[in-house]
């Protein structure tokens, strides 16, 4: 077909459809005249940023011409403009340098989603039954407008929450200037697979409260503690290409991998020694590496400074973990530990990374601060080739203002649930929610739902209705990040400090507006305190203010053209510094030593033999991308499986059991039980099942909703104490087979199992 | 007259790189306009991926290995695919890809059962796009229809995009100015596509390395792909 007729074609049946949607068939769409020149079928590059992980890579977005149905002043038409057509990694951008990864491939598909919210909506029903109105703008913005100056006039301005994804940059700046000059409190941060335990375990030995950065390029010696770094763990992308360059990247020499984990990752599944552990050890495996080296005099304790002081016994030389007693508890072989703690401190530089399930156990916190000693031991804080951090991203601010607290996730979503529960006065009134959705990724013992039923008015800024937003009155539908100015500054995966800017690649297709253009215009209309507060007309105009100061020289002159200047940072897609690694504010703080200690577990061993393991999965993240169809088509990179759950089980554990691939099972914990397919796998341990995240959703498009089963569903309500944050990975559960089930793996004719391809 | 093609397109896939992120299948999706199936399908055997991520287990617990190998079309020079063809819809084109005219295709499927890769993929049905998705379908690239065979291109419309415009400007091809979509987006470098008949190429470079390997090389089918195995611990030292 040529492309012409293609065109013309599309042309034709979008018409059709707009006629059928509006119910007019008597009105022909109308062609709008195009708001911008473009040449057909020549592509124009625009950078942009990835919204599809707290990572931060930069964007090329190729935009081309096309015939889309938009609406412009409430009137719907079709019009020739510039559409996304592929994303590609920015090759100038520090963190990811020109590669992406799946999600970020995939990220494309949000701006063209069916199910995205195409109006403001307003509830129509009771909360909860997914009945909306379509509303104007006018009548959506004096509603919110309506409900904050009524809280205001009641003198109730701490009634006002607002709950967002972590953000950094601009946009929170914005609604943290907007809820203090409201009188709010600030935004209550929620991020499903929260790292606040690393962050507050970096800031006690280092004094950074920020994800580290890893130098592999330059690594001989690489072991991960449950840390999923080439999958969805931190900076995937930058730690990926670094990774290809510690196996073939520099002649005759060649980085050796260790995992260790339970149940074998994606990364677990590239190591050159994969070794599982009892869950809630790995930090005693790392001290029992650190009592080898001390031991055999291969590195003298006070080598580990500050880090190593944390630990309980350190400067003794860790007597109480020989390896025979580190064997008891973790599992592993005595003679493994000496020989990798040998390799480890004879293969400078080494490095140890942790993430993951094992910061996500009660003992979390103190298994991190064991592996940042094991790091201070070996002498690769801070070093090519070692652990680094990435400097803030704006010059002379103090770092710990950059970065987000790192108490501030869960510790705050309790905080705002107890106030909630506790009764009338001090509730909350009104609800802002941003890019969260705390209903899908918090376990039913939190009662997040109950809570959030309480508050009288919630709106979102929702693309789309998801078990959250669902509860919403109102919603006032944002751009797509394709269609908004972004910024962000990245928290790690560079050695450079990170300001990236990006104007929007394409116009909206839908009757949508910014969040934060919103959030403006609601300023303004607010007036007083609060409009004084954020004087500006649009965010476009409030990021331009905030990039000039990169603009001032010595003196506090501009050093070139305003124009130009703010041009170039557009093109480039946004500023970096210079500098590689800094090493400032590497200090820590004070804290009484610590040791991991026994991990707790929710549910007794007897009646709930198994580990539940859940973990975020390679297509769907944390369940934030569980909507796009090529990640739910998009075959799992172990199990091969699409568009499902399915259940993780050792060989033997199943056969025990009388499990075969492909089975229904049921999973059941003391606080809910879930159905899903059995995966027979060689990589997990016999006394732990395995879940990927994402799956489960009852409301998130046609493409997720009522598909697989959510791990976080029966999680107990297990928290690490010294952040709030969810203990996700210290559930116990017990499995029943119940019948044959349905299991979707993709099979290509090279695989060794093709009885795999069964669909039951 | 005969003269030798200008070039030659060829792959490295570096298995010692690859992490099996599957970065690769979802930008071929994107790039190539390919749909989709949903699940019922899929668990038929539909789902189209011209790349996937093979997976291999090797060993019992605790003591397991994998290997991820990415397959895609081989471009083979002996290409099983193109003598079966009943309307040369599978033909080889001078620069060495087995090219695959949909115009041509008459959906004999001979193709698809002759290539020992598993790699050619049948439109079962005619390919949807829930709109508004079908405003990011590529205009370089075609959509197919119910009853043809698909497959891996190379990314054909990024080598011809190239080829024009290097054309235009009076000047030689460099290596490494385009790539195909799935090593411009492999986080990992594991894939390198370039010309092997370019010897500076880093492709031809990374062709001769002692790791190289052909995937089913006894078939005899000439594959312009070379898989680098995967290196092991020697203390540090590549093999």
């Amino acid at each position: 077909m040529e492309r012409r007729d293609f065109l013309k074609i599309s042309a034709v049946t979008g018409a059709t459809a707009a006629l059928d949607g509006c119910g007019k068939p008597d009105v022909q769409l109308i062609r709008f005249i195009p708001e911008e020149e473009l040449t057909p079928g020549v592509a124009v590059w625009k950078p942009s940023i990835c919204t599809m992980c707290p990572a931060g890579c930069g964007l090329m977005v190729r935009v081309m011409e096309g015939d889309a149905e938009v609406v412009r002043n409430g009137t719907l038409g079709l019009m020739k403009m510039g559409l996304a057509k592929k994303l590609e990694g920015n090759p100038h951008h520090p963190v990811n340098r020109g590669k992406l990864c799946p999600r970020g491939q995939a990220g494309i598909q949000v701006t063209y989603h069916p199910d995205r919210i195409k109006n403001p909506l307003k509830r129509a029903g009771p909360r909860g039954s997914g009945g909306f109105q379509e509303i104007g703008w006018e009548e959506a913005l004096e509603e919110l407008t309506a409900k904050l100056t009524q809280l205001r006039s009641s003198g109730q301005e701490s009634g006002l929450a607002f709950m967002t994804k972590p953000l950094r940059g601009q946009r929170r700046e914005l609604i943290e200037r907007l809820l203090r000059a409201f009188g709010a409190p600030p935004p209550v941060v929620f991020e499903p697979f929260d790292e606040a335990v690393l962050r507050h375990a970096n800031l006690l030995s280092f004094g950074r409260p920020q994800l580290p950065t890893f130098d592999l390029a330059r690594s001989n010696y690489v072991i991960s503690f449950g840390a999923d770094f080439l999958g969805a763990w931190n900076s995937p992308v930058a730690q990926n290409l670094a990774y290809g360059e510690m196996r073939q990247g520099r002649p005759g020499q060649r980085g050796k991998f260790v995992m260790v984990e339970p149940r074998m990752s994606q990364t677990g599944a590239n190591a050159d020694e994969w070794i599982p552990t009892r869950p809630g050890t790995e930090g005693v495996l790392a001290l029992g590496l650190a009592h080898v080296i001390i031991n055999e005099k291969l590195r003298p304790p006070d080598a580990a400074g500050h880090a190593g002081s944390l630990i309980d016994g350190w400067s003794k030389g860790l007597i109480e973990y020989t390896p025979a007693v580190v064997e008891k508890q973790t599992g592993v072989p005595a003679a493994t530990i000496t020989r990798i703690a040998r390799e480890l401190a004879e293969h400078e530089p080494a490095v140890a990374i942790v993430g993951g399930a094992p910061l996500a156990q009660t003992n979390g916190l103190a298994s991190a601060l064991a592996v940042n000693a094991l790091n201070a031991l070996l002498g690769s804080v801070a070093k090519a080739g070692g652990i680094i951090f990435s400097p803030p991203s704006t010059p002379g601010k103090d770092v710990t203002t950059v970065v987000r607290e790192p108490r501030a996730g869960f510790e705050s979503l309790h905080h705002t649930l107890a106030r909630q529960k506790s009764g009338e006065a001090s509730a909350f009134q009104v609800l802002l929610l941003y890019e969260c959705n705390p209903l899908f990724a918090t376990p039913p013992g939190w009662s997040v739902k109950e809570a959030l039923q309480r508050i009288p008015f919630i709106a979102s800024f929702g693309s789309f209705v998801d078990e959250t937003s669902a509860l919403a009155d109102l919603i006032l539908p944002d751009h797509s990040p394709l269609e908004s100015w972004l910024d962000d500054e990245a928290e790690s995966g560079t050695p450079h400090g990170v300001n990236s800017l990006a104007a929007p690649a394409m116009r909206p297709l839908h009757n949508t507006r910014p969040m934060p253009d919103v959030l403006l215009d609601v300023a303004s209309r607010l007036g007083g305190s609060v409009a004084a507060a954020l004087p500006f007309k649009t965010f476009e105009e409030m990021l331009r203010g905030a990039f000039e100061h990169f603009l001032k020289g010595k003196g506090g002159k501009p050093v070139m053209d305003p124009d130009t200047f703010w041009k170039e940072v557009q093109e480039q897609g946004g500023l970096w510094s210079d500098t590689e690694i800094s090493f400032h504010g590497l200090g820590g703080i004070d804290h009484a030593p610590v040791q991991p200690g026994e991990p707790g577990f929710d549910g007794a061993p007897e009646e709930f033999p198994f580990h539940f393991h859940p973990f975020p999965s390679a297509s769907f993240y944390d369940g934030s991308t569980a909507h796009l169809p090529w990640l739910q088509e998009m075959p799992d990179p172990l199990s091969t499986a699409m568009w499902s759950s399915w259940v993780e089980i050792n060989p033997k554990t199943a056969e025990r059991l009388g499990i075969q691939q492909g089975d229904q099972v049921e999973v059941a914990s003391q606080h809910g039980k879930l159905q899903a397919p059995a995966l027979i796998s060689p990589g997990i341990a016999p006394d732990v099942v395995a879940m990927p995240a994402g799956q489960g959703h009852e409301n998130f498009t046609r493409y997720a909703s009522g598909r697989g089963a959510n791990p976080i569903s029966i999680l107990a309500p297990m928290i690490v104490p010294e952040t709030g944050s969810l203990a996700w990975a210290a559930t116990r559960v017990r499995i029943t087979r119940l019948g044959e089930g349905k299991l979707v793996l993709f099979a290509g004719g090279l695989r060794e199992q093709i009885h795999e391809h069964k669909h039951r | 007259m005969e003269t030798r093609p200008k070039h030659k397109w060829g792959m490295i896939v570096d298995l010692d790189r690859c992490t099996g992120c599957e970065a690769c299948v979802v930008a071929c999706h994107a790039e190539n306009n390919i749909a989709t199936v949903g699940e019922e399908e899929a668990a038929k055997g539909r789902a189209k991926h011209w790349m996937r991520v093979e997976r291999y287990y090797e060993g019992e617990f605790p003591d397991v290995k994998v290997k991820f190998v990415p397959v895609f079309c081989q471009q083979c020079d002996a290409a099983p695919c193109e003598p079966v063809c009943p309307t040369y819809a599978s033909y080889h084109t001078e620069e060495g890809l087995n090219g695959q005219v949909y115009n041509r295709c008459i959906g004999t499927r001979y193709c698809a059962n002759a290539c020992p890769y598993t790699v050619r993929f049948f439109n079962f049905f005619n390919p949807i796009w829930e709109k508004p998705f079908h405003l990011q379908l590529n205009p370089d690239v075609s959509v197919r229809e119910v009853g043809v065979m698909e497959k891996c291109t190379f990314c054909v419309q990024r080598i011809k995009a190239a080829e024009i415009q290097a054309q235009a400007e009076k000047r030689d091809l460099k290596d490494g100015e385009f790539q195909t979509a799935c090593a411009q987006a492999c986080p990992a470098k594991a894939l390198v596509f370039g010309d092997l008949n370019d010897p500076e190429s880093e492709v031809s470079r990374l062709t001769a390395s002692n790791r190289g390997t052909k995937l089913l090389e006894d078939l005899g089918t000439l594959p312009s792909v070379t898989y680098l195995q995967r290196d092991s611990w020697h203390d540090g030292k590549k093999s």
